[in-house]
């Protein structure tokens, strides 16, 4: 319990593109650095392969490509979040980490609407935390492993490029 | 005992130790089933079984099931120390199976949090009838010699082998008043004092058939008359005085007073002292002659309640009835959370993977080192590693007999309810596979067997009606091929009624109608009783016919890569073949590389590798490619441009051609080059990952890059 409690309002924030996104601390099981990646053939092409965890093995997702941003090189600044959201451990490349933020409940707000924008992140974004005078993005973990909202993301974006199961 | 105990964590022990008794018990008795009786071996395995629940369930205050245990072990107790003739003996083993069920059933209902609340009065009072009725006549006899305590000394003597330093005790035990069980206590005692007494009787002497001893025993004490070379320090070492010992009183008397027996004690039982000498005497002459007359022929006649102790004669073995020579040797077995073996296998993977980092570290590529020691120090620790691995991979491979013997156990509770007279065969279950895999099979082997018993075999009289003379049989047998375990289910029953499935296909719609009946291949019909609802039976049994069964089974068995195949010949009766593969977790691989990614194809499917010298490639205009080898055309499949990979070899030439052969249909892989064979570790592709055509799973290679595992089947596909 006393381990939730210091998790309790924690984020972890990193950097991609010009925005600042936070995901839960409790969904995080670690941060490695980029390590050589296999590709898995026919895969959607936001799950960039596997790597080897220490023995275990586990996807990775560019989280760049699931945003549907161009894709950057990685260089040593990339990471590894190794996210662990219902038992399903998987890795997310990030550009660069940025810090563990405390965002008290006050100063969460609710996302845009999703109707003025066609970018895709904002099905993604659960919330808006605010730190000081800057914004973080807060995502929602879930969706932005699982593709459940595909018919959402469809509707809302009317493309195809992200093919479901 | 402690109320309030808190016996959680005893109660994960009680019913792991306790369930793996049952899973040997149930084996000993089916093994021997067919037998006339148990072995002597066997029932002293069963007695003890019983007894080590009877106590644990006292102990965890389960009393149905201590009582039914203790019931139970009061029947093997009469076989062991009596050896009566004429025990029925399937009944006895339906006994047998009986309590095991009730225990075994009253232990799932305490796996689930609910309370062992089973009503035992049923089984105890059947396998009470079942004790008297073998204890015969004598029973009701040893009642009435019971009520005449005066006509006939009640003691019982083995041949006395006294020797001069043979001394002579009467004991007095007495017990603590709450003491439960008190005749279960006495009993311990005589038996420990068994190992040194040269003679020993006791009163009250029917503590183990007679539940009110205990209460004889606590009122009066328990008496017994001890000849033994041992010192009373030694008696009372044996004895000790504890909880459930109030007091040990030991004297020690003259032969003389021995031989008067009881009476000396107190005055419940009255000895016609004036014949008891002579009698005795003559009788323990008796004895001795009986004695030899067992060794020879195990066909002593007991007396009505005859209750010896045998003392331990040099070299007489004790046997019954039946001598079985045949002792299957039990290996023993400990168990490990398979987690905890994951996680080894895991840790070896990663030590393979630093060994790899170690050996072949950029800081050893330095010019002039010598490395002589180093290399020879890194070779045994190759070794050592790879050793460790088959180990762990050894580990997970368990044999089948187990999954077997239950279905033993199936055979033979089908075929009773049944009326069939059914013989069961085992062949090869000391096949090992992985344990992932029996998991999985043991429900479809269970579907299986259970048809053929109801379905498969006919019933005796249509059997006799058709003439056939032998029993009716179902073999399973196992064997591993070519990298996979066969099992099959075979019954010389009536065999699968070609037209009758047809018939019933045709009312299902399943048939093509633009298909001839004929064009069917047997094969193909006998395939579509694993569809779902398909039943021939016309009468739905408590096992089987509702035609749910056949298609879990393929389900079942296709989850874990395997197949069934159904062979049969009308009135011969019919084979079930499941093709599984050996583990899940291991296979022995080729490892080739495609452009920058390594995969793994299973060594058991490769066929042959095929350098191209010239291109022999044909290309069809659909695009499909062909190459001839040795006047025989086969489909190409080039890896790299079929999962769009990177920089792969284009040319044919700098490629090597792995041909695979799956169910009799072959395809040439076309990969730029072969890294090597070695055993790999299986593990899924993530299920984050959507599925992929043609791959089953990935693994780690040694220098810890991943791999991916073509999946052979569905390539040809």
């Amino acid at each position: 319990m006393n381990e939730f409690d210091t998790q309790k309002d924690k984020y972890i924030t990193f950097k991609s593109g010009n925005e600042y996104y936070g995901i839960k601390i409790e969904y995080v099981n670690e941060i490695i650095v980029y390590q050589e990646i296999t590709e898995i053939p026919e895969s959607e092409d936001y799950i960039k392969g596997l790597i080897n965890l220490r023995g275990k093995i586990i996807p990775v997702v560019d989280v760049r490509l699931r945003f549907k941003q161009k894709p950057i090189e990685y260089n040593d600044r990339t990471c590894i979040i190794v996210l662990n959201v219902n038992d399903i451990v998987v890795g997310l490349i990030v550009e660069q980490i940025a810090e563990v933020v405390e965002i008290q409940e006050e100063n969460i707000l609710p996302p845009p609407s999703i109707h003025n924008t066609d970018k895709v992140q904002n099905i993604f974004v659960q919330a808006i935390g605010k730190v000081g005078d800057s914004v973080k993005l807060l995502l929602d973990p879930d969706k932005l492993l699982n593709d459940d909202d595909l018919t959402v993301l469809e509707k809302v974006n009317d493309e195809n490029e992200v093919e479901g199961e | 005992m402690a109320e309030g105990f808190n016996t959680e964590g005893m109660l994960d022990v009680y019913l792991f130790e306790n369930g793996q008794l049952l899973e040997q018990l149930q084996e000993i008795v089916l093994e021997q089933k067919d037998e006339e009786c148990f072995d002597e071996d066997s029932i002293n395995e069963i007695f003890r079984t019983m007894h080590t629940i009877k106590g644990s369930s006292g102990v965890m205050m389960f009393e149905n099931i201590t009582a039914v245990s203790h019931k139970l072990e009061d029947v093997f107790f009469y076989l062991r120390e009596s050896h009566p003739q004429n025990v029925p003996h399937m009944e006895l083993v339906e006994h047998v199976l009986e309590v095991a069920d009730f225990i075994t059933n009253e232990m799932d209902k305490l796996q689930n949090g609910q309370q062992a609340d089973g009503d035992a009065t049923e089984i105890l009072a059947s396998i009470d009838k079942f004790l008297n009725s073998i204890k015969g006549g004598k029973r009701e006899k040893e009642k009435i010699i019971e009520k005449n305590v005066h006509e006939e000394p009640k003691q019982f003597y083995l041949a006395p082998m006294a020797t001069d330093a043979s001394r002579f005790y009467k004991i007095y035990l007495t017990y603590q008043p709450d003491i439960q069980l008190a005749n279960v206590h006495a009993y311990k005692i005589v038996y420990s004092l068994k190992e040194i007494a040269e003679d020993l009787l006791f009163y009250p002497e029917d503590i183990l058939t007679n539940e009110s001893s205990a209460e004889e025993i606590l009122e009066n004490g328990f008496k017994i008359l001890l000849q033994a070379q041992a010192s009373e320090e030694e008696l009372r070492e044996i004895m000790q005085e504890g909880y459930d010992l109030k007091k040990v009183d030991i004297y020690e008397c003259t032969g003389n007073e021995f031989l008067q027996g009881f009476d000396s004690f107190g005055s419940e039982i009255r000895i016609d002292l004036e014949s008891s000498v002579e009698e005795i005497e003559a009788k323990a002459e008796a004895e001795e002659g009986k004695e030899k007359a067992k060794e020879k022929s195990k066909e002593k006649p007991i007396a009505p309640g005859d209750f010896v102790i045998e003392s331990k004669g040099p070299g007489k073995a004790k046997k019954l009835a039946k001598d079985n020579p045949k002792k299957t040797e039990k290996t023993s077995f400990i168990s490990v959370d398979v987690n905890k073996m994951d996680k080894l296998m895991d840790l070896i993977g990663e030590l393979v993977i630093s060994e790899s980092v170690v050996l072949q570290n950029p800081d050893l590529k330095v010019p002039g080192l010598r490395l002589d020691n180093f290399h020879k120090a890194a070779g045994q620790m190759a070794k050592i590693s790879t050793d460790l691995q088959n180990v762990i991979m050894s580990m997970r491979m368990v044999p089948l007999t187990n999954t077997f013997q239950k279905m033993n156990r199936i055979i033979f509770d089908v075929s009773r309810k049944l009326g069939k007279d059914v013989e069961f065969e085992m062949v090869g279950e000391h096949t090992e596979v992985d344990k992932n895999i029996i998991e999985h099979i043991s429900d479809p082997l269970m579907h299986l067997v259970r048809n053929a018993v109801d379905h498969g075999i006919e019933s005796n009289e249509e059997r006799a009606a058709k003439g056939k003379t032998e029993k009716g049989k179902v073999t399973l047998s196992a064997k591993t091929e070519s990298g996979k375990v066969w099992i099959s289910v075979k019954d010389n029953g009536a065999g699968l009624d070609r037209d009758k499935i047809l018939a019933k296909a045709r009312k299902q719609g399943i048939l093509d109608y633009t298909r001839d009946d004929n064009s069917y291949t047997d094969k193909e019909v006998y395939q579509f009783i694993t569809l779902p609802g398909f039943s021939t039976n016309e009468k739905v049994t408590e096992y089987s016919g509702r035609g749910v069964g056949m298609d879990v089974v393929v389900s079942n068995l296709q989850s874990v890569g395997g197949s069934l195949e159904i062979e049969s010949t009308p009135g011969q009766g019919s084979v079930m073949n499941l093709k599984i593969p050996l583990t899940l977790a291991i296979i022995d691989g080729i490892v080739m590389e495609v452009g920058n990614s390594s995969f793994v194809i299973e060594t058991g499917v490769v066929k042959e590798f095929v350098g191209i010298r010239d291109n022999r490639l044909v290309q069809e205009p659909n695009g499909e490619e062909f190459i001839m080898i040795r006047g025989e055309g086969y489909p190409v499949l080039r890896l790299g441009e079929w999962y769009d990979l990177k920089d792969y070899k284009a040319d044919t030439e700098d490629g090597m051609l792995v041909l695979v052969e799956v169910e009799k249909k072959t395809i040439c892989l076309l990969v730029d080059r072969l890294l090597g064979k070695q055993e790999i570790v299986v593990k899924p592709i993530p299920e984050y990952v959507k599925k992929v055509k043609g791959l089953s799973g990935c693994t780690q290679l040694g220098d810890g890059s991943i791999a991916l595992i073509l999946d052979a089947a569905g390539l040809v596909e």
